[in-house]
This record gives structure tokens, sequence and C-alpha cells, in this order.
């Protein structure tokens, strides 16, 4: 049995919690015990940073620092932003050992930073640790007939010298996980646009129209759901969608999954354990097309000679 | 009694702005051989040079210390004055007080001084020690190399051989004519390139005084200025050049197909190919990565069609070997790879193609009888963005540098956009419109004008799929907003790089590279055409970016240079090399595996005096010899010694601080 730090951060605990509890049945299938962090704390999200940098770093070293007296070299994190605030404080730390000297100074009574501890956001880890192949192999239930957008907004691969994971601008990892579980992965050209984030609560019109935006191509890709893997962007187009469709005069009626939630569903967990009723949109239109076409099969390639003749033709 | 004359320099501001020169001045004259020292603004100038002139007479000088910029850049200048003042020129020696103390020190006066002290105190010591040399002349090769046969390779090739200096053109592809064959028409004046080209292409292969071999790489270069040998590997052909008549039943008949680099992959030519219905030379080539009969034996087809029976799958890659005198170096440019704009989704979407692309599908000779097509429906386009900048003027995903082309043939783009395709509109998106040239503004004025094209400043930060449209959404900032354009076909006007294989060519050459690749030119200003390796001249963008007009200018140049090396039957080489004392040399040996020009032999002596037993000792060739010291280094019985550096004058430098 692998086991892996755990982050779950504050949102996993409310807003996210089908979130938490799927990536736990997930994990339970993939043979990953998960340990918390003793005594984690919040990571400072937007708020620190905006405010001041030494806070803004000091939160996450707490973190890091409290996770290195765990074994595991992988920390995985729920979180989209704990993520990115982990992340950039392990970065920074790491290349500039003078400031983290400065900045382990607040945090004496937990140790001394040692930078030993990998941070990875919970697609990550599927991704790289875990890979694509094992998790095609412990599905029980295709999702084939269900197409999705992947949408991982901007901050699960983003800044790219912080992240090092996937593409920037067309990433493609959550797009394999889906295309494993059996089902099709949309192309789908907003994956990486803003969703509006945290301006749900201060500036709801601005997310009215970016989440909008989003809705609106994934509609157009020919997705029945949206796949995310941060509970910002999950809340933003699900709980803001019944808005969005008032204020556009269009129904869209697009789910918007956790990633773990359709792992759990092909793996075979009990419907009942994955928290759709927590969703705002309903979800069974979408689900609704599982099953419905029958698995393509692989391409064949075609004889040489067949090719050319073709091209003659034309 | 040595008498040293001492002239520090104040380089404009260089010097004096961070050495203080008096005081340096007034420390050499405590040096007891110093009978003379002085201060200028200008010593380079001729009321400088002037100064040492008169000194030389006046105090009865026997050596001269010049304090100033790099010996590389006036050391010459100075030696002519000692010369012109009846002195041996090797009686100079260059204090370098301003790359090697006030460039570098501009934050501490004080220490730029003192290190400036201390290099004209070792100068001085040194020059006591100087003795008279004399020029050496050496034999003249008098013929050419030209690396790349594309329009700056034919302009230079054309030039020298006019002059009737033989010139040896070698191309890496099967046909000369580069990057320019694949242009419709050129900017600023619509000029047909195939026109302008195909002649200058044909005079090569037809001039008495060049020897054109194509499909074929330099390998290897030895030698110095005026005496280089080159090696060449001629790629297999496996078509015999000269019973072929390029008849074309050979690739007509073979089954085939390749991507046709001519025409940017848009079609398909065969695996027994010429680039293009102009090629020269026109014999075709047959590219064994694909030729089904090199790779299994079976076919063999083009053979059976040819009835002079020219093609021969038995071919072998052949080396051969030229004595050469000069080479220029044209292998022009790559275009750059727009994969990371990622944002663009290139690669993902069909209907996005670079210039190139663009250029063949509207050029005559084209894939697709000269209209633009989309590629994924094959199309003709109605809204067409183009992109400037991708790539240039862009640290984050692309290259620092401008590649100065872009904004005029994407002008160029829209011109032809409108003559082809009635209807249409092209908006570019572009960060600024740089005209600089003859003509330029005019023809970009004019376009804008009679095109109606649209002009939108700001970049594109995202392309998106809408249906069978492609969103291109941008920043037009000169209103300030985010605007959308609904395109049909999005052109990227991607940059202009150096050639992939720059750094290793360079290393065989033996000459230098920035850190783009372009190969690097001796002085940015005032020789711009030259290498820091003597007889080496470049031409075209292997340099730098840069376009037809200004590319044949600097190929002339070129050739202008070459003609000048070779102006006479003999060279003057400067006397700093090597001579062995075969007193002291054990023979050992160890001289000729360090000397990087193998310009040491070995020799057979006498033992003593009259002796008619021999022994074995080290010979230098003076022609060869270029004076690097290695083999003084390596020596243990320091029987080496090299004129201008001897052991007394290295001495002497050492002690002198």
């Amino acid at each position: 049995m692998k086991k892996l730090t755990y982050f779950p951060g504050c949102s996993a605990h409310g807003t996210s919690e089908e979130f938490d509890s799927t990536l736990k049945l997930v994990l339970k299938t993939l043979d990953v015990e998960l340990e918390d962090i003793p005594d984690w704390n919040c990571c400072g999200a937007t708020s620190a940073h905006v405010m001041t940098e030494n806070l803004a770093y000091a939160l996450p070293m707490r973190n890091l620092v409290l996770a290195e007296k765990l074994e595991n070299t992988t920390m995985g994190i729920a979180c989209a932003s704990c993520y990115q605030r982990m992340k950039v404080t392990k970065v920074h730390m790491d290349e500039n050992p003078e400031l983290a000297k400065r900045i382990n100074s607040t945090v004496v009574e937990e140790g001394t930073y040692q930078g030993k501890v990998d941070v990875k956001s919970m697609l990550q880890y599927f991704y790289e640790d875990i890979g694509v192949e094992p998790i095609r192999e412990k599905v029980k239930k295709s999702l084939a007939g269900l197409k999705v957008a992947c949408y991982y907004g901007c901050l699960l691969t983003r800044p790219k010298n912080i992240t090092n994971f996937d593409s920037p601008e067309y990433p493609v990892s959550m797009d394999q996980i889906c295309e494993a579980l059996g089902a099709t992965a949309t192309e789908f050209d907003y994956k990486t646009e803003c969703c509006g984030a945290s301006f749900s609560i201060s500036n709801t019109e601005v997310v009215l129209n970016l989440s909008g935006q989003v809705l609106a191509m994934a509609k157009e890709s020919g997705a029945h759901a949206i796949v995310v893997a941060c509970p910002l962007c999950q809340s933003n187009l699900d709980m803001r969608q019944p808005d969005i469709e008032k204020q556009q005069g269009v129904k869209y009626d697009i789910p918007v999954f956790y990633i773990t939630q359709l792992m759990a569903l092909a793996f075979g967990h009990p419907i009942d354990q994955l928290k759709f009723p927590k969703h705002i949109v309903p979800v069974e239109g979408a689900l609704a097309n599982i099953g419905k076409v029958a698995p393509v099969p692989e391409k064949v390639k075609k004889p040489i000679k067949a090719v050319e003749a073709e091209s003659e033709a034309k | 009694m040595a008498r040293v004359g001492v002239f520090v320099c104040f380089c404009g501001a260089n010097i004096a702005d961070y050495v203080d020169v008096p005081q340096v001045v007034e420390e050499v004259k405590r040096i007891k051989e110093v009978k003379f020292a002085t201060e200028y603004k200008y010593m380079c100038s001729d009321p400088g040079q002037g100064m040492i002139r008169d000194a030389i007479v006046q105090y009865k000088l026997t050596s001269i210390v010049v304090a100033a910029c790099s010996p590389r850049m006036h050391e010459k200048t100075f030696r002519k004055a000692l010369s012109d003042a009846g002195m041996n020129p090797y009686l100079l020696e260059v204090a370098n007080i301003r790359e090697h103390s006030s460039w570098v020190h501009q934050k501490n006066k004080k220490a730029a001084t003192d290190k400036a002290m201390d290099l004209c105190r070792m100068a001085v010591a040194k020059s006591i020690a100087n003795e008279q040399l004399h020029e050496i002349s050496v034999p003249v090769t008098k013929r050419a190399l030209v690396i790349g046969g594309g329009i700056a390779g034919i302009q230079a090739a054309l030039d020298i051989a006019d002059a009737r200096i033989p010139v040896v053109l070698v191309e890496r592809s099967p046909s000369i004519g580069g990057k320019m064959a694949q242009l419709d028409e050129t900017f600023p004046t619509l000029d047909c390139a195939q026109c302008i080209l195909t002649p200058k292409m044909v005079d090569v292969a037809s001039h008495p005084y060049i020897e054109l071999i194509p499909y074929s790489e330099v390998i290897e270069l030895q030698g110095f200025v005026g005496n280089y040998k080159v090696k060449i590997r001629k790629k297999a052909s496996y078509v015999n050049f000269k019973t072929c008549t390029g008849c074309g039943a050979c690739w007509q008949k073979c089954p085939v197909k390749v991507p046709n680099e001519y025409n940017m992959g848009i079609d398909k030519r065969k695996a027994i190919y010429t680039p293009f219905p102009q090629a020269v030379p026109n014999k075709p080539v047959i590219d064994a990565e694909h030729c089904t009969m090199l790779l299994k034996g079976k076919c063999g087809i083009c053979a059976k069609v040819c009835d002079k029976g020219s093609i021969d799958y038995t071919m072998q890659d052949e080396i051969i070997e030229r004595e050469i005198g000069a080479v220029v170096v044209a292998t022009g440019y790559d275009m750059w790879d727009p994969k990371p704009y990622e944002e663009y989704g290139v690669g993902r979407f069909k209907d996005i193609i670079t210039s190139l692309e663009f250029e063949r599908m509207v050029s005559a000779n084209g894939p697709t009888n000269g209209l633009p097509l989309r590629p994924s429906d094959g199309k003709v386009p109605k809204n067409v963005v183009f992109i400037k900048c991708v790539g240039s003027r862009d640290e984050a995903k692309g290259i620092e540098y401008c590649s100065k082309i872009c904004c005029m043939y994407t002008t160029k783009h829209t011109i032809l956009l409108h003559h082809k395709v009635h209807g249409s509109h092209a908006y570019v998106f572009y960060m600024d419109i740089r005209a600089a040239g003859k003509g330029y503004e005019e023809f970009v004025k004019k376009a804008q004008v009679d095109t109606g094209t649209t002009y939108l400043r700001g970049r594109v930060s995202k392309i998106y799929k809408k249906g069978d449209k492609l969103m291109v959404r941008g920043e037009d900032a000169q209103i300030g907003q985010v605007v959308e354009v609904e395109a049909d076909l999005v052109v990227l006007a991607t940059a202009v790089s150096a050639p992939k294989d720059n750094p290793d060519l360079a290393r065989l050459l033996g000459i230098s590279y920035d850190k783009y690749g372009y190969l690097s030119e001796a002085h940015p200003k005032l020789r711009p055409v030259e290498t820091a390796k003597a007889g080496i001249f470049l031409a075209g963008c292997t340099q730098a970016p840069k376009d037809i007009p200004e590319t044949v200018s600097q190929a002339s140049a070129c050739a202008a240079k070459v003609c000048g090396l070779f102006a006479g039957d003999t060279m003057k080489k400067d006397p700093m090399i090597s001579t062995i004392n075969n007193e002291y040399c054990s023979g050992c040996q160890n001289c000729l595996n360090v000397c990087p020009y193998g310009a040491i032999v070995t020799d057979d002596v006498p033992v003593g005096h009259g002796s008619k037993d021999l022994r074995t000792v080290a010979k230098i060739n003076e022609g060869v010899c270029q004076g690097c010291g290695s083999c003084v280094a390596i020596c243990r019985s320091m029987a080496i010694n090299l004129a201008g550096f001897t052991d007394p004058q290295i001495i002497n430098e050492i002690v002198s601080i």
C-alpha cells in the first residue's frame, strides 16, 4: 500500500466535500493510504498574498515543515488554490535559501524547513504517480457514451515555471484520465480560461460573464458534462449556472463533476456514495448517456497502398 | 640601453572617464628606460600617430608602447606608424587599458588606474626585449569555397568567378536556389522571385570558373588563410549525373510518395526527385530514407524506365578534397517552429499555417496553383488573419530579436491575398511596422490603402475554434480593448532562426557563433563580412536575419574581400611563429601532438657536426604555424621559441609587476 501526505484545505470540509469524500473512495481502490498533516493550517489563499509576502509564505511554510515530519516524500493537495500557494512557496524557498531561512524564522517551533516533500495537485498525483494505465485497469464500469469537457482553470498548470506539470495552455492530463475511464474528452479550447474565481462573491457579474463563456464553449464542443479538479471552478460553473442561464437566456444544463466523482463511478463505487445530490445542476441527464454508444473500436492502421489509392482518388 | 616611448590614449571618454590617464603617464615616466611619455585624446587619429612618428625621430626611441584599446583593434595602425618613421613595426607593444581595464572596472577609478599602470609597466618591460621581425611571404591558392547555394552563395560565387577566380560552390540539397526559390514575389517591387533568381542559378551552373558540387557537405577544413584544404562529402545520389539527361521518366514512374519539402509538405514528391522543375542541376537524386529499392531491395522501377542506365543503387558517399584560399559561408536560415505558442492551438488547428506555407500556396508554381486554400477543407478563405512577431521579439516563448523581414513579407502577403481572392479581407495583428529600407515605407502605405487591410496593433492572446472558423482574440491597443476576429485562415509570421547546424559548422571551420547560432562577424560595424579567422567570410542570414537586397550586398562584399585577398601571388603573414633550436630538441614529438594546425613535422639531422649518424628533431612549417604557442608550453627541453613572445620578453613582463 502506497502512502500519501494529504492536505485537504478548507473547501474539502465545506463546499467541495464531495471532492474530498470521492477522492478517498478512489484512493482506496488505487490502494493509497492518506495521512493528514498533523495540525495543518490555512494556506493563506488569496487574502494572504495580497496583504503581505511574509504571511503568504509563512502559512504554507508551516504546513510544509509539518509535512516533513511524516515519512512520505509527496504531499497531495485537493484544492487548486491551496496547491498553488504551497507550490509557489516550495519553489521559491528551494530557489532562495536566504528567503527560506527568513520565512522559517517565523515558524521556528515547528522545525527547520528542508525542502524534502514534493507538492502535487491530486490531478498531478493521479497522472504522474499512479499513471493512466493503472487507472484504466481499475475501471469496472466504463463511462463510454459520456462526452466531457475537461476544464483545468487557471491554477493547476500555471505558471509553468512553478507547476512544471502538463501544458499551461492546452493541458491533456485530465482528458487522458477521462478517456481511460471510457468517456470521450471533447476538443475544448476554453480549458484554461478563467472562471472568475473568487469574484463570485465580491463581483458576481464578472463570474457570470467568464464562467458563462466557459459553459458556452463546453456546450459548443459537444460535451454532456464538465470535469474539474478545483473546488472554486466547480462552484462557479455549477452554482452560478442558473444565474448565467437566466442572464444569457440559454439553457445549458451541464453538470460539473469532480474528476474523482467520475473515477469513483467508473471504479464501481455505489452511486449513493458519490454525493451527486450536492450538485445544483442535476447530473442524471448527462449520466444517462453512459452506455448509449458502443465503445469505439481501436483504429486499424490501413495498409500503405490503400492510403495511396485514396490520395490518388482525391 | 633601450629607449622606450609610451603613448597613453584617452579614447575619448572610454578610457579617460575611468582611468586617470595623466597619473599613468607620470608613473611610466619613472621607469628609467622610458625616455618619452605623453597622452592624447585619440592616439589612433592622424595627429596621434604623428606624435608617435615625431617622438621616434626626436628621442631616438628603440621601442614603442601604446596604451589604448585592444591590439585586435589598432595594432596594425600603430605598427604602420612605426614603419612610417623608419622603425621596425614589431618593436611596438600595445597595453590594452580599455577592454582590460577602463571598460571592466567602471565602478572603481583607482583600481582601474592601478591596473592600467601595471599593464603599461608590463608592456614597457616586454618591449625592451623586443626584437626586429620581418613579415613572411606565403604562397596563395587562388580558389574560393562557397558553402551554401542560396541567393547569398550564388551571388558571392558569381562575383568571385566573374573576377576569374575559380570557385567551389557546395550545396547540401539537390539544387541551388535556397529559400528564395520558394518565394513567389519579392518586396517592395513585387518582382517574381523565380524570374530574377533562376537565370542566376543557370549562370552558376554554366560558369567556367564555378565548380558546382550539389547534394554535398563540408566535413573538414584544415590549413590557414590562403592555404586551406577542404574535405567535402558528396552524398550518394544513386544517379549518374554525367549520363542523366533529366528527362523525368524516373520520378513520374516512382511509386513512393514523400512530403514535398519545397512545398512545405503541402503536397507530395517521389522518392526519386528534383526539388522543383527549375532546379539546378536539373538532375534527380534518390532519397535513401524512403526508396523501397534501397530500403528493402524491391522495386527498381526507376532503373527500368531510365533508358540511359543512369540509376546506380550501389553508389556510395564519396569524400573529395579541394585546395582553396578563402571561404564564404552562406548557410542561410531556418524558419522558427511556432510549437511553443500553445494558446494559438498550433498543431491542433489545421487552418493555422506559417508564412512560408502561405507563400508556397500563393506561388504560381505552388501546390495549389497559386490559390490559398484552407488545409482543413480545401476551401478558399475569405477572412485571413496575419499575426506578426510569432517567435520574434518574444523573450518568453521565442527569440529576443526582430526578424527584420516579417513586416515586409506580411504586407506582401496581404497584397497577394487581395490579388488572388476577390472579396477577401486581411487582418494584421502587429507590434510595430518596421519598414526601414528603400521604398519599404511607401510599399506598406500603398498596400494598406489598396488592399483595405485592417491593421490591429496588439498581441493575439488566444485562438479557438467555433464551428469551422477560427476565433482570433487579441488586444487592440489603440482603442484599449480586447477584440475577436472570425478567421477562415490564420497565417503566422514565424521568426527567422539560425540554421540548427550552424554551431557544428562553426566548430568545423574554427569560427565563432552567437547565442542564437548565428555566425559572428569580426566587428559589428567595421568588419561585418569577415570572421575573426582570416580568410573566412559571411554572407546572408547565416550572420543575422536580413532581406534579399542586404543579402546580395553582403555577398558581393564577400566577393570583394576574396578578390582583395587573392590580389597578389603571395600573402604577407605575421612573423610571430615558432622556431626550433635543434641543439636542445630531444625529438620527443610532444609538440606534434599539441599543434592544432598540423604545422610541426619531424626532420632528421646529424647527431653532431660532420657526423653521419642522424637523430630526429621537430621542424616547424612556417607557412602553417599560427603562433599560438602551444608547442612552446609543452616543450620540456625549452627548445622552441615563439618570435614576439620569447622567454626574455615574458619574464621581463612578470618581473615588472
